[in-house]
């Protein structure tokens, strides 16, 4: 017992310094969507990448859920928004503290938010291709 | 109070509805008065395949369209799978670009003009175009692939729903499609770049293939992008990081020179050269490198620049160090 639980820890040992060689190795150039973002390109690419990872964190998305808000619904009115209001969204996130909660109250808000100005008619977050039969 | 409210909800949407409505078909007007130097009066790409869409898969319908010929398994029913939101009846835009993109197609934004559509039909590529048949507050939105023109009688053919040939007036087809945002895009193999396309559109498009294609062919679109945006930093630094990834170092570093060189100014340029020449053993070279990005005075790179530098000056040490 004693042996074999040694052996998984040198095992464990030697896969994590590899892991760390490996990202240290990659870690060392910079991306082109780094320099793409630095060049005010793709940037908006890059921050509906990361509001939508976002809502598909498992507990992000048990919460939309628990709301009654669907992932999907809600992924595709990240889709819908402007470029300029993902920016908002995606800087929201960022700036909001650390803590898990916070951010879920911060997506809930804006989803909620922008679901009833749907509601009311004020916007029409709608990017969806509803097509002709 | 409340019968006031609805008044004036009346009264926006009847604006709104005027707003829609009243706005004339600027762009057909100019191209049919004076049409500009160098475009047929007349192309149709009769050769396009055509996939009737079944239900709501306008979508995949339209992408399986201009796919064929690149993608062998881009049928109308795989493209279903991958694309498709089935709650909601349709298919979102930006999932329309990564779908070619992950049937091996580089897919680039057209500028939002009708003559650049018309340019781009020209050079034999198919446009895959949004469209919103419907009016702004009652939007019907449609993905279509437009195949040709007809300049004099103000016409426009496409591949459209369940009709093989749809022939519709230019001015419609303009409505439609600036209702919809003027989203359009023209999806080709890696190498190849629509006629139209601007420098930010390619960055985006070439950028967005790195991430689902291989190293070669990434480094593909990104040399041809390069023949045609050479100044482009973006799109420099990304063919050195393929190459890298390619395992190619000595091409890598190449090309982070010409890209230091072109923009001395960029520390990731001088960053990245001097990761790489200090991989290629090239240690000398390297700390110049990372002293030029410090140098850069760069203050979003400011911190990494400096950390790259002293791991690398730690290094020259060690080895030069008596044992």
């Amino acid at each position: 017992m004693k042996t074999s639980t040694r052996w998984m820890t040198r095992l464990i040992a030697v896969c994590l310094s590899f892991a760390g060689f490996m990202t240290s190795a990659q870690a060392t150039l910079v991306s082109t969507e780094q320099v793409a973002a630095s060049e005010g390109v793709t940037s908006a690419a890059d921050q509906r990448a990361y509001v939508n990872s976002m809502l598909t964190r498992a507990d992000v998305a048990a919460a939309l859920q628990e709301r009654g808000i669907d992932l999907a619904q809600a992924q595709a009115r990240v889709a819908a928004l402007t470029d300029d209001e993902v920016a908002h969204v995606a800087h929201t996130l960022d700036t909001a503290p650390a803590g898990a909660s916070d951010v879920l109250g911060t997506i809930v808000f804006i989803f909620l938010l922008l679901l009833i100005t749907d509601i009311l008619g004020f916007t029409k977050i709608f990017p969806f291709t509803r097509s002709i039969r | 109070m409340i019968a006031r409210a609805w008044r004036w909800a009346a009264l926006a949407l009847l604006l709104a509805a005027a707003a829609a409505l009243g706005g004339c078909a600027a762009q057909t007007e100019t191209l049919r008065r004076a049409p500009p130097a160098g475009l047929n009066p007349r192309v149709e790409l009769a050769a396009t395949p055509f996939f009737p869409q079944t239900e709501y898969h306008c979508g995949p319908a339209a992408l399986a369209t201009v796919l064929a010929g690149l993608s062998a398994d881009a049928t109308p029913e795989r493209l279903g799978e991958e694309v498709f939101l089935p709650a909601r009846t349709g298919t979102l835009q930006i999932e329309m670009i990564a779908g070619a993109r992950r049937h091996g197609a580089v897919a680039t934004r057209l500028p939002g003009t009708l003559e650049a559509l018309l340019r781009e039909l020209q050079a034999g590529h198919p446009v895959l175009v949004f469209q919103n048949l419907g009016l702004s507050w009652y939007p019907l939105w449609h993905y279509a692939v437009l195949i040709g023109y007809d300049l004099e009688r103000a016409e426009v053919m496409l591949r459209s729903g369940t009709t093989e040939r749809l022939v519709m007036s230019m001015r419609t087809l303009e409505h439609a499609w600036v209702r919809a945002g003027s989203w359009a895009f023209v999806a080709l193999p890696p190498g190849q770049w629509p006629a139209t396309a601007e420098e930010k559109a390619v960055v985006e498009a070439a950028v967005g293939f790195e991430r689902s294609a291989t190293p070669a062919q990434a480094a593909l679109a990104y040399r041809s992008a390069l023949q045609r945006f050479p100044d482009s930093l973006s799109l420099r630094m990304g063919l050195g990081n393929v190459l890298y990834a390619a395992g190619d170092k000595n091409s890598a570093a190449l090309a982070f020179e010409q890209a230091a060189q072109r923009h001395p100014d960029s520390a990731p340029a001088w960053m990245n050269l001097a990761s790489t020449r200090a991989e290629l053993g090239q240690r000398d070279a390297a700390l110049i490198a990372a002293r030029r990005a410090v140098a850069s005075g760069d203050a979003a790179w400011a911190e990494r620049a400096a950390a790259l530098l002293a791991s690398l000056e730690a290094q020259a040490k060690d080895s030069s160090a008596p044992r």
